[in-house]
């Protein structure tokens, strides 16, 4: 058998025997790492929902741009072409004079309003859905400047307000996400160095004796390495199941207060890629605990 | 029997040229010991505590790097060591404590093992090797127990058969019979002296007179420090039995 291959399977033997003489550190790890995960999950799944609730808000915020009356059919659609092509712009929908009147008519509840007006007051009109990295008030300036150029639109309206609100909430969300991460992931990675530290001072007798018999610096250092990735991948996959239990026993009463305060109620777990980096987000901290604590430690002579 | 020969033959394995070594400034644990160790030679080494023995072995060893002076071992200059080249030379190096430093929580056979498992021996391999070398030193009948369940005279055979399973070109032992009754002294001694008739170079750092007069090897006196004598064999006995 390949010799690599042999000390690959020793340095494996010496982690588990490591973990299993150790298994009260061990267990504290493993658990420790679970507790921060399943709290960084926690907020990467709801900061990932509530970016998707937003994101559906967000579609339906645009602008609208009137149009001249007197514009003919063919110079609106020709105007419709033209505003698609934006990179800004998702979607121009031209909403006719006709069109905007039946809208009148369905939101005011009755055609007598404008019964007395011989003819439609109402121009038609351009709404215009703007693309996620266009809702700011940015993306909003360089549409309306394009707009304004375009012969036959007379009015720009736009809820400039919610997009900045939007905008606002976003970022807020995703800065929320990203500082607990970073917060509770220092948390976890000095607990999980110090873990191994522990252990290697309690296995100080072990590594002289190592020393004593020629292993080399990677002999030793090779299995606390992957103790710390063995017990961050344990943490990982014990979060990735207490996230999906707590998911799927409050799924149904979320969505059930969110149809009655929102009116949408679509919740979303992990897909299998995010589950997967989650755990593997467990075995980096792990492993990179042990770095830290192996960094500094000079070994026996 | 497998031997590495990387040493030039007829080169002694252990040779010391005015070598120091001070902890302390102005204190020397080893102050200006030139000697050399001919190949399968036994030497024994005395003095009293803190004359330098233990601190000779681990500059034998490469534990500690002397101060002044230059000591080459199996043809390496132990002061020109970096650190990933000690390794390298322990494997070819036994050595054996007063205190047997085994594992408590390994079996007889894992102790003995370890010595092969950080060569990478294949699994089989080992498990011979550490049959045979347990059953030469009569404990292949314990080789699943652990330690605790060991008589010091049984745990010193399991330290000695770890020293020993790698075939090294040098084996040293400090106060290896320290912690022994005389009889159970006897019994380590003679699987000592039976390394060094296979060829193996023997270095033992005791307090025990009786040793050198029954085996008659080349002693070594240490005295604050300095080699105070250096007597070849035969008259290690006759002196070693004056005392």
């Amino acid at each position: 058998m390949n010799r690599a291959l042999i000390l690959i399977g020793i340095a494996l033997a010496n982690a588990a025997r490591g973990i299993r003489r150790a298994s009260t550190t061990s267990l504290l790890a493993v658990l420790t790492i679970a507790v921060v995960l399943v709290l960084v999950g926690s907020a990467w799944l709801l900061v990932g929902n509530m970016a998707s609730l937003l994101d559906e808000f967000g579609a339906e915020l645009g602008m609208t741009a009137y149009l001249d009356p007197a514009l003919s059919e063919a110079s609106q659609r020709e105007l419709v072409a033209r505003v698609s092509q934006e990179d800004d712009v998702a979607t121009a929908t031209l909403v006719t004079k006709e069109e905007a009147l039946l809208r009148f008519e369905k939101i005011a509840g009755s055609g007598d309003l404008l019964s007395g007006l011989e003819e439609n007051p109402l121009p038609p009109a351009l709404e215009i859905r703007l693309v996620p990295a266009a809702r700011t008030e940015a993306g909003v300036e360089r549409v309306e400047a394009v707009l304004a150029d375009l012969p036959g639109v007379t009015e720009l309206a736009h809820g400039q307000e919610w997009i900045e609100g939007y905008a606002r909430a976003i970022a807020l969300v995703r800065g929320i996400a990203l500082g607990l991460g970073t917060v509770l992931g220092l948390a976890a990675l000095l607990i999980v160095a110090n873990t191994i530290r522990l252990a290697i001072y309690a296995r100080r007798d072990e590594l002289d004796i190592l020393a004593l018999v020629g292993a080399s610096r990677t002999f030793v250092r090779v299995p606390f390495l992957l103790e710390g990735t063995i017990q961050g991948l344990l943490g990982g996959l014990l979060a990735l199941f207490l996230v999906f239990a707590t998911f799927s026993l409050l799924q149904s009463q979320l969505e059930y207060g969110l149809e009655l305060v929102l009116g949408r109620a679509g919740l979303a777990f992990f897909t299998k890629g995010q589950s997967i980096a989650l755990v593997a987000a467990g075995a980096g901290l792990g492993l990179l605990g042990s770095i830290t604590a192996l960094v500094g430690w000079k070994g026996t002579s | 029997m497998r031997r590495r020969m990387t040493s030039a033959p007829g080169e002694s394995p252990v040779r010391l040229y005015h070598v120091s070594k001070s902890y302390m400034a102005g204190q020397f644990a080893l102050q200006d010991v030139s000697l050399e160790i001919r190949r399968g030679e036994f030497v024994f080494l005395t003095g009293a505590s803190g004359a330098g023995k233990t601190t000779l072995l681990e500059l034998i060893f490469a534990a500690e790097q002397p101060s002044e002076g230059q000591i080459v071992v199996l043809g390496r200059n132990v002061a020109r060591l970096g650190a990933r080249a000690i390794p390298a030379l322990r494997r070819r190096v036994g050595v054996v404590f007063q205190d047997f430093k085994l594992l408590e929580d390994r079996t007889v056979e894992e102790n003995v093992r370890l010595a092969l498992d950080v060569i990478g021996t294949p699994r089989r391999e080992a498990r011979n090797r550490v049959f045979s070398m347990l059953k030469s030193v009569g404990l292949q009948h314990r080789r699943f127990h652990h330690p605790r369940s060991l008589s010091g005279g049984e745990q010193q055979r399991v330290a000695l058969a770890r020293a020993l399973v790698n075939e090294p070109e040098i084996l040293l032992a400090d106060e290896p019979t320290g912690n022994l009754d005389p009889e159970l002294t006897l019994e380590i001694m003679d699987l000592i002296a039976a390394a060094a008739t296979r060829g193996t170079t023997v270095v033992v750092a005791t307090h025990d007179h009786s040793l050198i007069e029954r085996y008659g090897k080349r002693w070594l006196r240490l005295e604050g420090g300095r080699i105070a004598e250096d007597l070849p064999a035969t008259a290690g006995v006759e002196r070693g039995a004056a005392r």
